[in-house]
């Protein structure tokens, strides 16, 4: 019955994905995935934390379907493995389900051909598919054939006719062959495997710190000393770029867009020193006996003004970041500043949550990755080229036309509206005449596996502008 | 370990992926005959250079430390086979899925995994004693 659901599966898979782009296929393809899963792994779906990632993945899927966008196609792999990976090994690290699930999904079936061969009882079930003692029975008698029956063609006339009748060409190898990875695949997905002792090491490891043997209260004193006179100096010295900085602020001109691109750049330059240094030097004091020690009132106190102040410095490359937005427009690049701003301010939130309820290193990669997880998920659920171009269009001071236009055919119908209600230049116009052209001609000759919801749901007026 | 029994499964074990993933898309003309023939002399060179560059290192290393080969296998072959696919992905991404390189990084990815079991289901040293 397996077997067969994986061969059913393998020919779905080539039905769905041979030499076809991604659309509809890949959350049909997920449908399959979970229920393929679930079929061969029941006792963990009873478990409401795979539940959780089931619907993780299927809500990745359907995003992938209605936004089509290489940010939710990737959210939809991330979530993915995440699945695999944690049916391999429930209540492990998100980053542990990641590469458990990567290494099920590409290698789980030699990992297999090992594992099995632990107890008798599964060495004789392997016995009984032995699939490459099968590849060889096919595989070798088919070589020699053809090779013989080449030698012949030339020896024999009457034979070489004989073998010129033969036409195979109703056979398509490479969706065989195409076949062949889905069934791979599929294979290594009905039975996740996990990598030891990288998965039960990480079980065993607690997020919380604990008071070691070599505790010395001399030694902490001096490490106390170090740490209150290094983060004081460091905590003056932030104040003292802050209120330069908002002075700075305050006096720039907006409508500059090289002053305004070089301060934002050189913003988020200091800000990734400035955190990254911030973070080690927090870890460095705060990562044994230093957490346990009765008089660290003083640097835990420096400790977290000096994460508030980083958050200050973090508000005002928000600002910087969001005026240059008003004025020139929304671009990816502008975007990413603001989501890695947002990631750093959760980088510091965890760093203080660490010193206050004394957790371990591990507790923070846990949490951040987590984080970042949940962050990938939420903005792959946004259609970021259509978003970009309406913000543009309506809201920016000023915009860069060609980048929109530069965009994916998502925002087609938008600019061929704009550019039969706006005057542009006769260069501007023919881009983006081509652009819809394209993007209708390419709707036209998509098969149902490729389409997305907006492909399904165009109008007529729409296909006619 | 048996290197020259593993190098020649190994090898033929590439020469096949590799010309069945041509061939299914190129089509089989018996002018390639010769070809197949004689590529097996680089892909020989080929699976050599992988197997002695990235495999037996890691074997070779381990036997000092009196780990089994089953356990070797279990504890190193997963990131093996994560680096080495992410690899081969990027190669074929990179090469625009050229058919010849994609067959050259399937075949590799493929033949170096299947080595690897191959050493695995060795008996080590100390398995035998």
């Amino acid at each position: 019955m397996k077997h067969i659901l994986i061969i059913i599966a393998s020919v779905l898979f080539s039905i769905l994905f041979y030499e076809k782009s991604i659309g509809l296929n890949l959350l049909l393809f997920s449908m399959m995935t979970i229920i393929l899963l679930a079929f061969n792994n029941s006792e963990q779906f009873k478990s409401k934390r795979i539940i959780l990632y089931c619907i993780t993945y299927l809500t990745t899927a359907v995003f992938v379907f209605i936004q089509d966008s290489s940010l939710s196609i990737i959210a939809n792999v991330v979530a993915f493995f995440t699945l695999v990976g944690a049916i391999s090994s429930d209540k492990t690290s998100i980053y542990i389900n990641w590469i458990n699930g990567l290494f099920s999904s590409i290698a789980g079936f030699f990992f297999r051909k090992i594992e099995g061969n632990k107890n008798k009882k599964e060495q004789l079930l392997n016995k009984d598919t032995d699939f490459l003692h099968l590849v060889k029975l096919i595989g070798i008698p088919l070589v020699f054939i053809t090779v013989f029956v080449l030698l012949y063609k030339n020896g024999n006339p009457m034979f070489n006719d004989l073998v010129n009748k033969i036409n195979f060409n109703f056979i398509n190898f490479q969706w065989l062959l195409f076949t062949v990875l889905g069934y791979y695949l599929f294979s290594n997905l009905s039975q996740p495997v996990r990598i030891e002792p990288a998965t039960s090491k990480d079980r065993s490891i607690k997020n919380d710190l604990y008071k070691t043997e070599s505790f010395s209260e001399e030694k902490l004193k001096k490490e106390k000393q170090l740490g209150t006179t290094l983060l004081g100096l460091l905590n003056l010295l932030i104040i003292l770029f802050i209120v330069t900085d908002i002075i700075s602020l305050t006096t720039i001109d907006n409508s500059a867009a090289p002053a305004m691109s070089a301060q934002v750049h050189n913003g988020i330059n200091t800000l990734i020193a400035s955190i990254i240094i911030a973070i080690v030097i927090i870890l460095y004091f705060f990562k044994g006996n230093l957490n346990f020690y009765a008089e660290n009132k003083a640097l835990k106190n420096l400790t977290y003004l000096w994460i508030l102040l980083n958050m200050v410095l973090i508000t005002l490359i928000v600002i910087k970041n969001q005026n240059y937005i008003t004025s020139f427009g929304l671009t990816y690049k502008r975007i990413g500043v603001h989501v890695y701003i947002f990631l750093t301010l959760i980088g510091l939130v965890t760093t203080f949550l660490k010193v206050m309820k004394i957790k371990n290193m591990v507790f923070l990669f846990r949490i951040n990755t987590s984080i970042a997880f949940v962050t990938l998920i939420a903005f792959s659920t946004i259609n970021w080229d259509y978003y970009i171009t309406t913000y543009n269009l309506n809201n920016a001071n000023s915009y860069d036309l060609n980048y929109l236009i530069g965009l994916s055919e998502s925002n087609a119908i938008q600019l061929k509206r704009h550019s039969l209600n706006t005057t542009l230049d006769s260069k501007s116009y023919s881009r983006i005449d081509n652009k819809y052209a394209n993007y209708i001609k390419h709707i036209e000759h998509k098969t149902w596996q490729e389409k997305s919801f907006r492909d399904f749901n165009i109008t007529e007026e729409e296909k006619s502008l | 370990m048996n290197l020259p029994l593993n190098l020649a499964k190994s090898s033929l074990l590439a020469l096949v992926i590799f010309w069945t993933i041509i061939c299914a898309k190129e089509g089989l003309d018996h002018d390639l005959f010769l070809v197949m023939l004689l590529s097996f002399i680089p892909i020989f060179l080929v699976v050599t250079i992988v197997i002695i560059g990235t495999i037996c290192p890691i074997y070779w290393i381990a036997k000092k430390e009196h780990i089994n080969n089953t356990q070797l296998f279990k504890t190193y072959f997963p990131y093996y086979a994560i680096l080495a696919f992410l690899i081969c992905a990027f190669g074929i991404i990179v090469s625009d899925f050229d058919i010849y390189l994609t067959a050259f990084f399937v075949s590799a990815f493929i033949t170096s995994s299947q080595s690897w079991v191959w050493f695995a289901n060795e008996k080590s040293d100390h398995e035998t004693a």
